[in-house]
């Protein structure tokens, strides 16, 4: 026992290192007491956090770091099973109890519907191995086909994009590092700024040589580095990004800016996309984005500039991947990357940045639909064959491809959905698109057992909900934006009633009967997960926790054997014939606008309609269900605001400060309004961090990318009114969210 | 049993409808021929100019590939054109002398240069026989020529005002040529812009190098150059422009004498309703600059106040794209569903946005009138529809200029010169018909360095430290406790331990409050 633990943050996919210190040695977590709780009277946090020197952020944290250990001994913390009473109310159960409840419920669906009627939804935050034993699990001991994650709201655009062009999917291929040197830095949708702070320090050297280019129709905080000559600002209206990307690469093409000697070496399908650009020129691009013809084509000389001096960099984001083409656009951007031969070059590159903490690991070892370990395909034979072989198990066993997530959810409930649900570090009555819809689909199950340390809204409406551990009191590894593994380690012991994942899966596996095994040693499921990626794409089978320990940077694929690959694509892509594939990809036409839903009311007064873009603030993570609990982070942003050009807010008489409705056909979220020139005047901007009356994904549109599944996070039609305050008053929300 | 559709014509707009016709092609559904006149795939004519100063290569503007679309089993004929349209056969005989059966045929013939009345040209409209030395710029090959002059670093003449001229002109003038502009009026671009406007621009114009001879009303070219071509273009006072090359940019007119020829009603162009279908022929659509959308409908408003082909290719390709899901739908038997397929909606009156690298320029709509002129302004203002609202700002100096004409809020009319980001904001607004902010010249603003700053989330008053959400009061605190560092405040406060960005503003409070006091 230790009285200290080099580990890495609980939230984002930068996973910045930090040392956590135990003051007072390894104490078990005080008892939390009664739900909700005052927040005011919160304990002081039980362990010290302690920024550490990391290539990634350097020693730096951001506000959630700092604060991440107060949620450990936090009052409103869960440490006992808890069973929903035929009141509503949660009282606590034995474990026993609780494993047989849903072991019963798994029996009972089963019998009753079959076997996808039982149904898992996973997390980009669960470690490696939580993340592959799930999806293990799922699919032997529940045998269901009907597993998918939250990471299908996140990452899966941009997967999609980078396995079709580069024939694998590592968010960035090179480490981060690499990006100090660049001249220019191309960043599309993507506020690192308020997401993943520390990553800013990677932006220094574009900035100081004024190529950092933000594409972002807000003045986010990220665009405001490139203010004083850090760069560019291009300002898209939403939904026009594709065809921005598509106005560079005609300009590469036309001003004769591409590398010839790499499109003909190293890429296929050049004369296609070519020919699908042509009819993108500048000033038709400026016409159909708002972008001015003039930075179109500077942006273009930038990258092809910075190409050949220090590199070029282009990342993407989920501003540019959460839509409906949001696989597309990610197409248009490493098309663009392409022509300009930056992809496996020395200095420069294309990468997405993995927005959670394991979204890189989450999205490789078998929590996706489609998925088996070591990012292999659930429909290809070998692949079949190879993990059959590792799991002990006939081939005919692992199921099929099942729904992904946004079709899984709708299918909440339904006669022939899935009627029986466990949710995994996830909190999708909060997170998922049209929320409204999915909580009518809770609502139907017949049993939702959900595993969380707090009372998040979806563990508010769970039959079952099972306290797990958080993540300074648990042994595993992650997967960060870099694809480099990393090893979080235990500080401090857990609360006497919560367990692992890992431990739970085991104990369910017995009830159910399930073949194979199901250890609750991380470890061992690590080791298992080896064997299981060997040969994958994703293959992990080089690395083990005793290299990890040393400080080694392992990047996969790291082959048994080998040294891992820090940066990918040097020699070859990893399609068969090595080359990367060029896709012409074209804008959709949109849909036509939504009709205003107070107008049938007839209580539309005053409603303008505008576009809907959401995202986050620095203080908050994902659905906010941890940081809602922070004192410090609650304090800074205790509540959604809804950002709004002045002098559109002037002519609806919204001031800033005063409540508006935004609402559409699929339901209201009513808030204050937050006035900044940041923002295009035909847009208003939402997080999507709070719940309730405030949640904005009531609003957002389950219609997803026909590839990649994402649903349209990013573009849809709302009207705002102003409003007086609503009835239900604030400080009885944040009591209910404690 | 697949449907068989036959475009004719092979354009920027045909192949848009061609590819977005393959789907139903590779299903199966679709028999396509298509027959183009010029012996290569459509290309993008737009950039025809660019390809004649040397801006980009010709392999770049293609916008089809005739040998994939081969593959994917589209029969295209290049180098080929329609002799005649048999209507009652449901057949095109080609120049080949073959006969081609339809089902469903598409005009897609596009547009020629207008060639004005002057001595020394041949007249006949439907082939003018151009001398040597001058040319309409319309296809690869008129291209060429140019780019001859602008390398040999020629005098170029530019006859006509229009935007495609004064394209061409900025951009010869840009790559090395001696080019004038000849066009009528006393600006450039003629009744599209007003008066003010137009002067800035004309001034703009100049101050890129090219010469400007506005008012001006050519009557003929005279051929004195040593191989007997054009050496200069004469005007009615008795003057003469002398040049090398002269560039004929006067418009461009429908092609519609096939359609005509086998009896579809035409006006400017081939008359069709609101789905893009001949009038009383099921079996012909036409789209792009041969179509005019006319209903045949007497009492339909739209159709009242529509404008005729707008010689633009943004509505051609918006054309293309829906006929393609409407014969698609047609193709596959599914007639309800075409039915029901919502109308395109009517064109905005077109939006012209200079494509120059010198100089930046965009107007739309109708800027006849002035801010001064009431009787403009209240034209129209009845049954509480708002007058004319009329914003106008000019800086001729520095070759700026902005004009925005509202109705409601509401741009009808939009002129900026030298303005960019005013340019594409005001093209934006006007396209979605969107309400322009009270306060018009935050729009002005836009291209001015002094944007407000802002970011993204509220941020509380006085925060130094944003990643970590420390105040200067609590940095200061830090300092005066003792800390002379950024990594002793660091230590002590958390400030600058994310992304570093207020590392220079610790070191100010630092600074400032360890300097010596002033006396």
């Amino acid at each position: 026992m230790t009285t200290s633990a080099d580990t890495h943050c609980p939230y984002c996919a930068l996973q910045c290192a930090m040392t956590l210190t135990s003051p007072t040695g390894p104490a078990p977590a005080a008892q939390p007491g009664p739900v909700p709780v005052d927040l005011t009277t919160a304990p002081a946090a039980p362990l010290e956090v302690q920024g550490r020197d990391f290539p990634t952020n350097r020693g730096g944290l951001c506000r959630k770091g700092w604060t991440s250990a107060n949620l450990l001994n936090h009052p409103g913390r869960i440490t006992e099973p808890l069973l929903k009473g035929p009141d509503g109310v949660h009282r606590p159960i034995s474990w026993d109890r609780a494993l047989d409840l849903a072991a019963a419920a798994v029996k009972d669906a089963r019998a009753r519907f079959g076997k996808d009627a039982v149904g898992v939804f996973g997390g980009g935050g669960l470690t490696n191995e939580k993340a592959y034993q799930l999806g293990k699990f799922a699919r032997l001991a529940l045998g269901t086909s009907r597993i998918d994650y939250n990471g299908r709201f996140c990452m899966s655009s941009a997967a999609a994009a980078g396995m079709r062009a580069f024939g694998v999917d590592r968010g960035l291929p090179f480490p981060l590092e690499a990006l100090d040197n660049a001249s220019t830095i191309l960043m599309l949708g993507s506020n690192v700024a308020e997401t993943m702070p520390p990553f800013v320090q990677h932006l220094k050297g574009a900035r100081d040589a004024g190529g950092l280019v933000v594409v972002d129709p807000r003045r986010s905080a990220t665009a405001d580095f490139t203010a004083d000559g850090g760069g560019l600002h291009l300002q898209p209206l939403p939904g026009t990004d594709l065809t921005l990307l598509l106005g560079l690469s005609h300009v590469v093409i036309h001003e004769n800016l591409l590398d010839t000697a790499y499109v003909r070496e190293r890429t296929s399908g050049y004369s296609a996309v070519a020919r699908s650009v042509a009819s993108f020129w500048p000033e038709r691009v400026q016409s159909l984005t708002g972008v001015p013809a003039d930075l179109i084509r500077e942006t273009a000389r930038r990258l092809a500039a910075g190409a050949g001096k220090g590199g070029s960099y282009i990342l993407t984001g989920r501003g540019v991947e959460q839509h409906v083409d949001g696989t597309d656009t990610a197409t248009a951007a490493i098309n663009l990357s392409l022509l300009l031969g930056l992809p496996g070059s020395a200095r420069s590159g294309y990468g997405t940045l993995t927005g959670q903490g394991n979204g890189q690991g989450g999205r490789e070892h078998g929590q996706k639909a489609d998925q088996l370990p070591g990012y292999r395909k659930i429909t290809d034979p070998a692949a079949r064959a190879h993990v059959a072989g590792v799991w002990g198990v006939p081939e005919e066993l692992i199921p099929g491809p099942g729904l992904p997530a946004v079709q899984l959810l709708k299918s909440l409930g339904k006669d022939d959905g899935v009627r029986c649900l466990f949710v995994h570090a996830s909190n999708i009555a909060v997170a998922s698109p049209d929320a409204n819809a999915v909580i009518e689909g809770i609502r139907r199950l017949d049993f939702l057992m959900v595993c969380d340390f707090f009372m998040s809204e979806t563990a508010a409406m769970a039959d079952l909900v099972l306290p797990v551990l958080q993540w300074a009191e648990e042994e595993g590894t992650l997967t960060n934006l870099e694809g480099r593994v990393l090893r979080r380690r235990r500080a401090l012991a857990p609360p006497a009633g919560a367990r692992s994942e890992l431990w739970i899966m085991a104990r369910l596996a017995e009830r159910l009967e399930a073949p194979s095994t199901y250890s609750e040693d991380p470890e061992t499921v690590f080791e298992e997960l080896r064997l299981a990626s060997a040969g994958g794409l994703a293959d992990y089978s080089g690395i083990d926790y005793a290299m990890l320990d040393r400080g080694e940077a392992a990047y996969w694929p790291y082959p048994a054997g080998s040294t891992g690959t820090p940066r990918l694509f040097q020699e070859r892509f990893a399609h068969a014939d090595g080359k990367a594939v060029m896709t012409p990809v074209l804008p959709r036409r949109r849909r036509t606008p939504a009709g205003n839903p107070l107008a049938e009311s007839g209580n539309a007064a005053g409603a303008k309609p505008f576009t809907l873009i959401t995202g986050r603030l620095l203080e908050h993570y994902q659905s906010g269900a941890q940081t809602r609990r922070v004192a410090a982070l609650l304090a800074a942003q205790p509540e959604a605001r809804m950002q709004i050009h002045p002098a559109a807010a002037a002519a609806m008489g919204v001031t800033d400060g005063s409540f508006v409705s935004v609402a559409n056909e699929r339901g209201e979220v009513v808030c204050r309004a937050e006035l900044s020139t940041a923002i295009r005047s035909e847009t208003v901007f939402l997080p999507f961090h709070f719940p309730e009356l405030e949640s904005a994904n009531r609003l957002t549109e389950a219609v997803t990318d026909p590839i990649s599944g994402m649903p349209e996070f990013k573009f849809n039609n709302v009207w705002v009114r102003p409003v007086a305050a609503p009835v239900s008053s604030k400080v009885l929300q944040t009591m209910e969210a404690s | 049993m697949s449907e068989q559709i036959v475009i004719v014509g092979f354009g920027p707009v045909a192949a848009r409808l061609v590819d977005e016709l393959l789907p139903a092609v590779r299903a199966g559904q679709v028999a396509l021929t298509v027959v183009g006149e010029e012996t290569e795939a459509a290309y993008n004519r737009v950039l025809v100019a660019d390809l004649g100063v040397g801006r980009t290569t010709a392999d770049a503007l293609a916008l089809s590939d005739a040998g994939a679309l081969a593959a994917d089993g589209v029969d295209v004929r290049l180098g080929t054109r329609v002799r005649r349209v048999d209507r009652a056969r449901q057949q095109v005989l080609l120049s080949d002398g073959t006969p081609v059966h339809y089902d469903r045929l598409v005009f897609a013939t596009g547009s020629r240069p207008v060639i004005p009345n002057l001595t020394g040209i041949n007249p006949d409209p439907a082939s003018p026989v151009l001398p040597a030395g001058v040319t309409a710029l319309r296809d690869l090959r008129d291209a060429g020529v140019l780019r001859q002059a602008v390398d040999g670093g020629k005098r170029v003449v530019v006859l006509g005002g229009g935007v495609l001229g004064l394209e061409t002109a900025l951009a010869a003038a840009e790559e090395g040529a001696t080019v004038t502009v000849v066009h009528n009026g006393p600006h450039p671009l003629g009744r599209t812009i007003d008066q003010g406007g137009g002067a800035v621009l004309a001034a703009g114009l100049r101050r890129c190098g090219v010469r400007m001879a506005g008012n001006a009303r050519s009557t003929g070219v005279e051929h004195n150059a040593p191989d007997g071509g054009f050496s200069a273009l004469l005007l009615d006072d008795g003057s003469a422009i002398d040049g090398d090359l002269l560039v004929i940019s006067c418009g461009v007119r429908p092609r519609t004498e096939l359609a005509e020829g086998c009896g579809l009603s035409t006006a400017a162009g081939i008359l069709v309703d609101h789905r893009l279908r001949a009038h009383h022929e099921p079996h012909i659509f036409a789209i792009g600059d041969c179509a005019e959308v006319r209903c045949p409908d007497p009492g339909c408003a739209a159709c009242r106040t529509a404008p005729g082909p707008s010689g633009l290719v943004g509505p051609g390709w918006r054309q293309a794209e829906w006929l393609a899901e409407y014969l698609t739908l047609l193709a596959a038997g599914l007639f309800e569903d075409a039915d029901l397929l919502p109308e395109l909606p009517a064109e905005q009156p077109g939006i012209i946005v200079l494509k120059a690298r010198g100089l930046n320029m965009a107007v739309a709509g109708d800027n006849g009138a002035d801010p001064w002129d009431e009787e403009a302004l209240t034209a129209g203002a009845v049954n509480g529809r708002p007058r004319l609202q009329i914003a106008q700002w000019a800086d001729p100096e520095h070759g700026r200029y902005v004009k925005m004409t509202t109705r409601g809020g509401v741009l009808e009319g939009l002129v900026a010169v030298g303005m960019p980001r005013t340019a594409a904001e005001l093209v934006g607004l006007f396209e979605r018909n969107a309400e322009l902010p009270a306060d018009r010249s935050l729009l002005l603003r836009l291209d001015g360095p002094d944007q407000l700053p802002g970011s993204g989330s509220a941020d509380p008053a006085g925060t130094v430290c944003r990643c970590a959400g420390v105040s200067g009061a609590v940095i200061q605190g830090a300092v005066e406790e003792g800390c002379a560092t950024v990594a002793e405040v660091s230590g002590a406060t958390r400030a600058g331990t994310g992304c570093g960005g207020c590392h220079e503003d610790i070191k100010g409070i630092i600074e400032k409050h360890f300097s010596p006091a002033v006396p």
